[in-house]
């Protein structure tokens, strides 16, 4: 991605830690769940695509294992990904799954499609070859944006989704922490201020630069939300910077996410 | 709608990761070797028709399997399904051929209560130089197992033709002895005679899934 090896490492941690909690765990049960809840979402976003797969019985991580465990990486152009993943960061888990929703909804969603693919090995080729027009960043950003389905949607299939699996698979052989819903949760977890600590940069600066009187240092480029060991690399500031740099790549004073995040503390941070 | 075929077998292509699984089975369907190639998350398919004699064609559905511990629990849902399988380890990779044993312990656990005809296949075989395993302990382990052996090569197209071939003709003598029969709610072997799934909501399309002979 578009920053520094260093802020990379931090970013995957807190994927592996806070956003996709269990996903990469041992017996891959977080993906498996998430692939029940994916399905259980569908048919308020496309009632034809529910339907095709459960006839032709398509477990849900036939096509979505990819998708989620690698956030999209492997599956949409460039341009897309760095878009999908600027709102992931920013929101959360929540955008995986609207993305998800969108590409089947467009892919089996109307019965001419589904024409082309009347088994099951035709249908899982199409999710396979998806057609490049809906993973187009414009059309695909609009889709995920306008996708009415929320935190609350997801949290509440998934303690639905979870009531089933132990029914049937017994108890989460992973005990894995709570997943958060995008940056602000993360930080609002945090149990210190975040101004309280000093600040600790890793990189180095040459010598002769001057830090700005905010003491922001090796500031991430992009959407890093920062977690316990990263958080020494903070401003003293109260902003929610992570966010703020996401919108703005080198932070200028102005954090044009402070209104969305202050304002609006219902299910949804942005969207 | 693809050329006919007189039967539908699923295939699924297992062993250690990084033994070559994926590239062996994109030379057998798209004819080509690439010199990077992703781990493979979850599973992924391909298919191929085979002419097994004259006007006898086949199709087979293959399945690619991650390698990686971790994808297990996923994985092993589809060995039932399948009629054959193609487990590879890495000439150059001596736990690789270790750990066969193991993956016949898996499969066995979880196919019942059909059966899997296994043939083993030793990869990577233009790297001769860096050999770890032997062709001779590889048979006598596939012989104890009553499996086939054959080496291959993806990046040098050796055999692979010949793995997936024989391997075909070996399940259709069965399919034609009765050993192995079409099942109602198994996948393993599909009859092109009829079509096997139709959408409900749309018009059956008979006309290409006639028999040829």
């Amino acid at each position: 991605m578009h920053m520094p090896a260093e802020q990379a490492f931090w970013c995957l941690v807190q994927i592996c830690e806070k956003y996709l909690p269990g996903y990469y765990s041992e017996k891959l049960e977080a993906i498996q769940l998430d692939g029940e809840i994916l399905f259980s979402l569908l048919p308020r976003v496309s009632p034809p695509a529910y339907k095709h797969l459960s006839k032709q019985k398509i477990d849900p991580i036939l096509y979505m294992t990819e998708w989620f465990m690698c956030a999209f990486s492997r599956t949409l152009p460039w341009s897309s990904v760095l878009r999908v993943w600027d709102m992931f960061f920013c929101e959360g888990v929540k955008i995986i799954f609207r993305v998800g929703l969108v590409l089947l909804k467009y892919t089996l969603g109307s019965s001419e499609k589904l024409r082309s693919c009347q088994g099951q090995y035709e249908t899982m080729e199409q999710l396979r070859a998806l057609n490049p027009k809906i993973m187009q960043e414009a059309f695909l950003v609009q889709e995920v944006i306008e996708l009415p389905v929320t935190e609350r949607h997801i949290e509440r299939e998934h303690l639905i989704q979870l009531k089933k699996w132990k029914e049937t698979h017994g108890e989460l052989q992973c005990k894995c922490p709570p997943r958060f819903h995008g940056a602000k949760a993360i930080r609002d977890s945090e149990p210190y201020p975040h101004g309280a600590l000093e600040p600790s940069p890793s990189i180095i600066l040459p010598p002769g630069a001057t830090l700005s009187p905010k003491g922001r240092k090796s500031k991430p480029r992009k959407g890093a939300p920062k977690g316990p060991v990263t958080a020494g690399h903070q401003a003293n500031g109260p902003l929610p910077e992570e966010n703020g740099s996401l919108l703005e790549p080198d932070s200028s004073p102005l954090h044009r996410s402070k209104e969305s995040l202050s304002s609006q503390e219902s299910e949804d941070t942005y969207l | 709608m693809e050329a006919i075929w007189l039967y539908q077998f699923r295939l699924i292509v297992i062993g250690d990761s990084t033994v070559g699984k994926s590239c062996l089975i994109r030379r057998f369907t798209e004819g080509r070797f690439a010199q990077v190639s992703d781990p493979t998350v979850g599973v992924d398919f391909f298919s191929r028709l085979v002419e097994i004699e004259p006007g006898k064609r086949i199709k087979l559905q293959i399945w690619d399997t991650a390698g990686q511990e971790r994808f297990r629990s996923i994985t092993r849902a589809y060995y039932r399904n399948s009629v054959g399988g193609l487990l590879l380890f890495d000439i150059t990779n001596r736990r690789s051929f270790q750990n066969v044993h193991e993956w016949l312990e898996e499969t066995k656990a979880h196919v019942q209560p059909y059966q899997i005809v296994f043939v083993l296949v030793g990869h990577k075989c233009d790297l001769d130089t860096q050999r770890q395993v032997t062709r001779h302990e590889a048979e006598k382990l596939a012989l104890a197992y009553d499996m086939k052996y054959i080496e291959t090569s993806a990046r040098d197209a050796i055999n692979v033709e010949k793995a997936f071939t024989d391997l075909t003709r070996d399940i259709y003598e069965l399919v034609k002895r009765g050993e192995i029969s079409i099942q109602e709610g198994w996948e393993g072997v599909k009859s092109g005679f009829v079509p096997n799934v139709v959408h409900s909501s749309e018009e059956v399309v008979k006309s290409d899934r006639r028999c040829l002979c």
